[in-house]
């Protein structure tokens, strides 16, 4: 192949396509994201709230939002849609329709005018059609770009040119363009990301649910919507037919999941078990009473991932209440009531009313998607997902083309987003070669040194149109900015944004010999890194600045009090004028990167990990604890696809040692860990010195192993006991002693969701099926009994779940007040349990009795996780530095992880994890150097006791004490500048650069006295 | 020179919030962008974490001659530096409780957490603090007299 | 038949001498009287011979942790900043320690003023001490020139009368509700560990003053600090104030007036109590020390009590555990967040 392009597209622009976006633009490729609607933020965007951590949605997605928005080498097309994908890895063609906004995104400033004075009301897709938008609108408040739109098809103008215009008529910016065309673009990328996400089963069609005729029963999205402080009721919890707080809510489970007869959709969809618990633990929250009575009807509660279990404990223990059952009917009742008409576990029906009942509806994929991957030549599944492979997790069946999130697959958030790197991973070993070839880059002229200068400050006043001048008189507020002690300069901007105003401001601040600046306008939140750009570009550092939030803070909340907003607006500049004269000029803190990696731990993760980055041409130091490579794989016989894992392990194995960058070290583990991201220095057991500028922690996880106590089961015992992996071990050996077995029977959950071991271990159910599977592919005649808890096949699993079924394999559910009893009678095993359904004692004779037994974590992990300063759960894995949005980092920059030490996972999702750690590490490796905060601590050693309190409460380990002087002392590599160390420390000994005491108390005084 | 309204008749409280750039910041800006009303009593000082305040800076804020004072962070769980709001839980937790000991009215220093998707209840916010405040007229008791 | 203390000093010079004698500890900080009667002084001994000067009665009321970290200091070898810590090990200074000054050490310990491996602890368990302002109130605040202490009883004499007080009448406010009398670390113990005090009513004082209006409560804080005369007495006796530059001394950035002013001095004894929150063991030492008779401690207590009571916390009692201001729980109460209460009102 010739030398690829150094392009990408990215087609989707939910969480996972953002992720893909954000890790190649970050990392040297320049990312063309396509995104059908208006804005990006997909799916993510309409949630409340996340669980496990019940984080707000939209809080923890704008800031990923924003800087996917305002990335130099990321070209946003928003409104588009892929036209057709020719030529082949590496040098793709693609042809991409954008449709027309009719707003132009330079002018619009978002002042919502228009929407304001649209007539035409519309239902809002956003809200799921429960509240209504105008037809010129934003997506949701906190949109990226934060531009309005027109939708052609409700607007009344566009349809009957000459009938309305009046958004035309009041936009201050003039900023709407009725003759805007639809463009296409050719874009010529290297490889394909495809993040297209999923769209919710559309209940209509299952008229027991009584969705559609019945106004209280809603979809789980559209309770999302009434939930949601953005959404249709602010919040307040409101059902559709009376606007009445609900208080009594049903959850109706796998509404077009698991279900073959009447929706179709035979797989499990993975998330709704979870996302019901987290509404139903929600939906309390939010009610004035505290009391909202909540039921869940369910088959098997899945919560497999980190973290779920004990939120499902908690969420019974508060009270909500769990039935399993599946519902026959829901009907009318009165009040807009609901009767709920459903039948136990033993068959006996059973009716209760509700006010609400939310559908858990499925994930299923856009009949819009089916037809774009048909038109790409992307095979689809017969879930009409795309179809990878376990062994190839983010490929499609087109070479060059990946994909991630929920298009492969039903998935959570953290999971799109391990692949979304994943797949920028697969991109990037294709397309390395190129790397920062297309790439655009900013840069400034040298910087004025302001130390010994006077401050001269310069004062902006935006009218933002009239949305600040509309209601505050910006001319006095430039007037009196004009007198504040410092200031120099002063003036009123129609918009402070736009792009003449920015020049000018730029040639003011080097005519006046500006040394200060402050912007009175919006918000800093969005306009901030704009202005602080436009001082650079005037040869000013870009923290001698302050903006004042005379806005969004101030004329948009005090519409009706123009007098006092004007004073307010005085205050506000005052105050940051006051701020801004004791800022200093910052350093634009970068720490070199060494341009190598650690990885720790050879297994399928860590081999992976080690030989994505070699692919790149980075060099590695592999680490393994044992005398070989590859790990728990030797031991386990095939994925529940049925690839079998020995020869792709063998052939992991051989790559690695055949790598010239990769430098192993068996037997071997790390001792001691220096140094920061860019810059670590690690001694290992063996003598070596490494200095590297990332690690991957890939330690793997153990098998729980029942040798004593309640989950003995005769284990250990009597020699046809095993644990899973060790009939994997046989199986592998192709032993001829399991051919002639009459009776199996696999107990599940030993040692998983216990008291002391409360989490589920998520990968027993499927590996003990597809075990059961292949010992009746063996042996067909074979008896085999599965003794569980809850079967959790999720997602495409699931049809193994029926394939069992199908063939005979008996499932009996027990639970923990009757647990399985296995005894030894006349040298035969017995198994007793108790049949819930037939509500009766079962005795068995296995003559092979299978335990799942739990995935534990190592017991070194404690250690290697001090070593890099990260974090564990209280379970003993290791934590990662957000559940929902950071799967694969560490909270210790240049520190990632993938594998069993993270959770419990299958070989695909470890595959997929070890893919993106690699991912996440090229960022840092593929630049010379790493920006660091700028605004970071700083410690008077004068005033310094050394008493610790600040590298106490420090969550980044980024201040420590010095051995020698016993004071504080930070690494401004690892600092954040959060300020926490600062609140902590009583002798004022320990400070932040620009926003120390003494700065925040002149805005303080500030903002009480008049100059 | 301390707010001269004080000696007039209308008497206007001002009342300083400290405000965590991540969360509580961005819900004020929500609570304009969506145009909700408030009382024009705050005057608003960004601080990267609720973690970041100090008791110091709010006994300057009294000191200097705010008629209240509101901190905000983001909720327990989604602070942006990981655990800062755990720790000022419990430094306002005690600040308050000490204050109101003291003599402080209750209703002078009070704390919320408000994310940035609650941009009513920011406003919300701001005006049950400005009311609570108004029924208790000037603060005079930290106030330094220049 | 000698008294409890006369048996507690003997068993310290015994103690003392043998641990100088034997080069274990290279001084030994305890007490000896002063020249006035029911104010005892610390000091400071280098030799075995000297054992004898110790001395320990109800006036030990200066906590002797305050002393610990510049004694230490003083065995150290002058170094520049930057210098690498002495080699080898350091002598070792043995001090006497009861519930909270032992606490107090602790917190030392803990915040990087003392090195434990350099401390020998000879513990006691405190009978309580005795406030020499209830002595002379006691007397109707006549001189005093001398006083003899027995077990339970105070013989108290000056010129033309003599009293005797019952001990426990007069004991300090801050003993009388200590529940911890037991010193917590300690190498040697003179005399046996008493175990927890039952008190009744342990915040009492703190109660009273929490049931009174808002208006009252200032009344009160502001009559209380208004004889302050800023002098810091109560800061320079604190074991924990050790900060380099005070916050009231401090001109960047000026948290505080240095004239004394109405709003300053309430800031000054706000931050003071503040600063020591979860770390103040109520030794006393502030209350002692003051020369107006301000009883500040309260406000430290009222810290004390809120910290039991809504993390479950007491300053010193265990090495291992985080100061209470530098550690949290993910369910720490929250009822004082107003968008938490709003929310509990309307349910």
């Amino acid at each position: 192949m010739s030398t690829p392009k150094g392009s990408v597209l990215v087609v989707g622009g939910g969480i996972a396509g953002v992720q893909a976006a954000l890790d190649l633009a970050d990392s040297g490729f320049y990312v063309h994201l396509v995104e059908k609607s208006a804005a990006i933020g997909g799916s993510m965007s309409q949630l409340d709230k996340t669980f496990p951590t019940n984080d707000c949605s939209a809080c923890i997605l704008s800031p990923k939002l924003v800087e996917c928005g305002r990335h130099l080498n990321i070209n946003l097309l928003t409104l588009s849609e892929v036209l057709s994908v020719d030529g082949e890895e590496g040098d793709f063609q693609v042809r991409v329709r954008q449709n027309p906004r009719y707003v132009d995104p330079e002018k619009c400033i978002a002042c919502g005018s228009c929407a304001e004075k649209c007539p035409k009301k519309v239902p809002n897709e956003f809200d799921m059609g429960l509240g209504k938008r105008k037809a010129i609108y934003l997506r949701y408040p906190q949109a990226v770009p934060l531009k309005y739109a027109i939708d052609p098809d409700h607007c009344i103008y566009l349809k009957k040119p000459g009938r309305c215009g009046f958004c035309e008529k009041v936009c201050p910016a003039d900023a709407i363009n009725f003759k805007d065309q639809p463009k296409e673009h050719l874009l010529n990328v290297g490889s394909v990301i495809l993040a297209l996400g999923f769209k919710p089963f559309d209940p209509s069609g299952l008229d027991f649910t009584g969705y559609g005729n019945l106004k209280n029963v809603v979809t789980s999205m559209e309770f999302e919507r009434l939930l949601s402080p953005s959404g249709p009721c602010q919040g307040h919890m409101e059902r559709p037919s009376d606007h009445q707080e609900p208080k009594k809510i049903a959850w109706l489970q796998c509404v077009g999941s698991r279900d073959i007869n009447r929706a179709c959709h035979g797989y499990c969809s993975s998330v709704c078990c979870m996302y019901a618990i987290k509404q139903a633990v929600i939906a309390r929250e939010h009610s004035s009473s505290g009391a909202v009575d909540a039921t869940v009807f369910y088959m098997d509660m899945r919560t497999h991932g980190k973290g779920f279990e004990a939120y499902y404990d908690r969420a019974r223990e508060e009270g909500i209440k769990f039935h399993r059952a599946r519902v026959h009917t829901v009907s009318p009742a009165e009040n807009d009531n609901l009767k709920v008409r459903y039948a136990g576990e033993n068959g006996d029906i059973r009716e209760d009313e509700f006010d609400l009942v939310v559908l858990s509806v499925g994930l299923a994929t856009d009949p819009q998607v089916i037809k774009l991957a048909n038109d790409l030549g992307i095979e689809l599944d017969s879930d009409s997902f795309a179809r990878t492979t376990c062994l190839r997790p983010v490929e499609t069946s087109r070479n060059g083309v990946f994909v991630c999130g929920a298009l492969a697959e039903p998935k959570d958030i953290p999971q799109s987003v391990m692949e979304a790197s994943a797949a920028a991973l697969e991109a990037e070993r294709i397309l390395y070669p190129s790397r920062w070839t297309e790439t655009k880059e900013k840069h400034f002229p040298k910087e004025r040194d302001v130390h010994a200068e006077p401050p001269r400050i310069g004062v902006f006043v935006c009218s933002c149109g009239i949305n600040i001048a509309g209601v505050v008189d910006v001319q006095a507020v430039t007037d009196y900015a004009w007198k504040l002690p410092g200031v120099v300069f002063a003036q009123n901007n129609l918009f402070t944004c736009s792009q003449d105003t920015i020049n000018q401001m730029a040639e003011t601040i080097k005519r006046e010999r500006l040394n200060r600046v402050v912007v009175a306008s919006c918000t800093p939140r969005t306009h901030e890194p704009l202005f602080q750009e436009t001082l650079r570009e005037a040869g000013i550092n870009k923290y001698l600045f302050e903006m004042a939030n005379i806005r969004d803070q101030d004329s948009w909340v005090h519409q009706r009090q123009p007098e006092a907003a004007t004073e307010k607006a005085k205050d506000l500049v005052r105050m940051a004028v006051a701020k801004v004269r004791g800022d200093d000029p910052l350093p634009y803190n970068t720490v070199p990167v060494i341009k190598s990696a650690m990885v720790i731990g050879s297994g399928v993760a860590g081999l992976t990990a080690a030989l994505s980055l070699a692919d790149q041409g980075f060099p590695v130091t592999l680490v393994e604890r044992k005398d070989r490579l590859g790990g728990h794989a030797h031991k386990f016989f095939r994925t529940w696809q049925g690839q079998e894992m020995q020869p792709y392990l063998s052939e992991l194995v051989s790559m690695v040692e055949a790598s010239d960058l990769i430098d192993v070290h068996l037997g071997t583990t790390v001792q001691d860990v220096s140094g920061s991201v860019g810059q670590f220095t690690s001694i290992l057991t063996d003598g070596t010195e490494v200095k590297h500028g990332v690690a991957i922690v890939a330690v793997g996880a153990e098998s729980f192993k029942p040798r004593e106590g309640r989950w003995n089961y005769l284990y250990g015992k009597n020699p046809n006991v095993h644990t899973l992996l060790e009939l994997d071990q046989r199986f592998i050996k192709d032993d001829p002693g399991l051919k002639g077995l009459n009776q199996a029977v696999f107990i599940h959950c030993v040692g998983s969701r216990v008291p002391e071991r409360p989490y589920c271990s998520r990968v027993c159910c499927t590996h003990a099926i597809d075990q059961a599977l292949h010992l009746k592919e063996m042996n067909p005649d074979m008896d085999i009994f599965m003794l569980y808890r809850d079967i959790r096949t999720y997602g495409k699993r699931e049809h193994l779940y029926q394939e069992a079924r199908a063939k005979g394999i008996i499932f009996i559910r027990y639970d923990l007040e009757n647990l399985p009893r296995v005894s030894e009678e006349n040298g035969s095993m017995v198994v007793k349990v108790r049949d819930p359904i037939i509500d009766a004692s079962v005795t068995l004779h296995p003559d092979l009795l299978i335990l799942a037994s739990a995935v534990r974590p190592r017991d070194d992990v404690g250690g290697l996780s001090k070593l890099f300063k990260c974090a564990m759960t209280g379970d003993g894995f290791l934590l990662e530095a957000h559940m929902k949005l950071r799967p694969v980092d560490f909270a210790t920059d240049g520190v990632y992880l993938a594998g069993l030490c993270h959770y419990p996972k299958p070989v695909e999702e470890t595959i997929a994890q070890a893919k993106a750690a690699a991912s996440r590490a090229g960022l840092v490796l593929s630049r010379d150097a790493v920006p660091a905060e700028s605004i970071t601590a700083v410690v008077n050693l004068q005033k310094c006791t050394g008493c610790a309190v600040c590298a106490r409460v420090c969550a980044y380990h980024a201040v420590n004490m010095d051995e020698n002087s016993g004071k504080a002392q930070v690494d401004t590599g690892l600092c954040k500048g959060c300020g926490a160390c600062v609140a902590g420390c009583r002798s004022d000994a320990i400070t932040l650069k620009n926003l120390g005491n003494e700065q925040i108390m002149a805005a303080v005084e500030a903002a009480m006295e008049d100059f | 020179m301390n707010d001269i309204s004080k000696s007039k008749g209308a008497w206007e409280p001002k009342i300083i919030a400290f405000l965590c750039n991540w969360c509580s910041y961005a819900g004020a800006d929500l609570a304009g962008v969506s145009r909700y009303q408030y009382p024009p009593s705050i005057r608003i000082v960004r601080v990267p974490c609720s973690g970041r305040v100090s008791p110091n800076l709010i006994l300057d804020a009294l000191r200097s001659g705010a008629d209240g004072v509101l901190v905000s962070g983001c909720h327990p769980g989604d602070c942006h530096y990981i655990s800062g709001n755990y720790y000022a839980r419990r430094r306002f937790a005690l600040l308050k409780r000490f204050l109101e000991f003291v003599g402080v009215e209750p209703d002078r220093v009070n704390f919320t957490w408000i994310s940035a998707s609650e941009g009513e209840q920011f406003a919300q916010v701001a005006t049950e603090v400005t009311e609570r405040v108004r029924k208790l007229g000037p603060a005079t008791h930290l106030l330094k007299e220049f | 038949m000698s008294t409890v203390n006369e048996k507690i000093t003997s068993e310290i010079r015994e103690k003392v001498r043998e641990l100088l004698a034997s080069g274990h500890v290279a001084a030994f900080l305890g007490y000896t009287s002063g020249s006035v009667p029911m104010v005892m002084q610390p000091l400071i001994i280098r030799t075995p011979e000297d054992a004898d000067r110790l001395e320990w009665n109800s006036f030990c009321v200066l906590n002797l942790a305050n002393y610990l970290p510049a004694l230490l200091k003083s065995f150290e070898p002058p170094r520049r900043p930057g210098d690498p810590p002495p080699e080898g090990p350091l002598p070792k200074v043995g001090v006497l320690a009861t519930g909270c000054w032992s606490r107090n050490m602790v917190i030392q310990v803990q915040e990087n003023q003392v090195d434990r491996d350099r401390v020998v602890v000879v513990g006691i368990s405190s009978r309580g001490m005795v406030d020499r302002k209830k002595v002379l109130a006691a007397v109707g605040h006549r001189d005093v020139t001398a006083v003899y202490e027995y077990d339970h009883s105070l013989k108290v004499s000056g010129p033309g009368y003599e009293r005797e007080i019952n001990r426990w009448d007069v004991v300090r406010d801050n003993c009388r509700t200590c529940v911890h009398p037991d010193p917590v670390i300690f190498d040697h113990m003179i005399g046996d560990l008493k175990g927890e005090r039952d008190v009744a009513d342990r915040f009492r004082q703190v109660e009273d003053i929490e049931v009174l209006a808002p208006e009252d409560r200032w009344s009160w804080f502001s009559t209380e600090i208004a004889s302050c005369i800023r002098c810091y007495a109560c800061r320079n006796a604190c074991p924990l104030c050790y900060c380099p530059t005070c916050f009231v001394d401090d001109s960047r950035p000026q948290w505080v007036g240095k004239s004394i002013d109405k709003a300053d001095t309430a800031i000054f004894h706000i931050l003071r109590a503040y600063h020591c929150a979860g770390r103040c063991t109520d030794c006393g030492s502030c209350e002692s020390a003051c020369p107006m008779g301000i009883k500040m401690r309260i406000l430290t207590r009222k810290l004390q009590k809120d910290v039991l009571e809504l993390y479950g916390a007491e300053a010193g009692m265990d090495m291992q555990s985080p100061p209470p201001l530098s550690t949290y729980k993910m369910d720490d109460p929250q009822d004082f967040i107003l968008t938490e209460s709003i929310k509990g009102e309307e349910k």
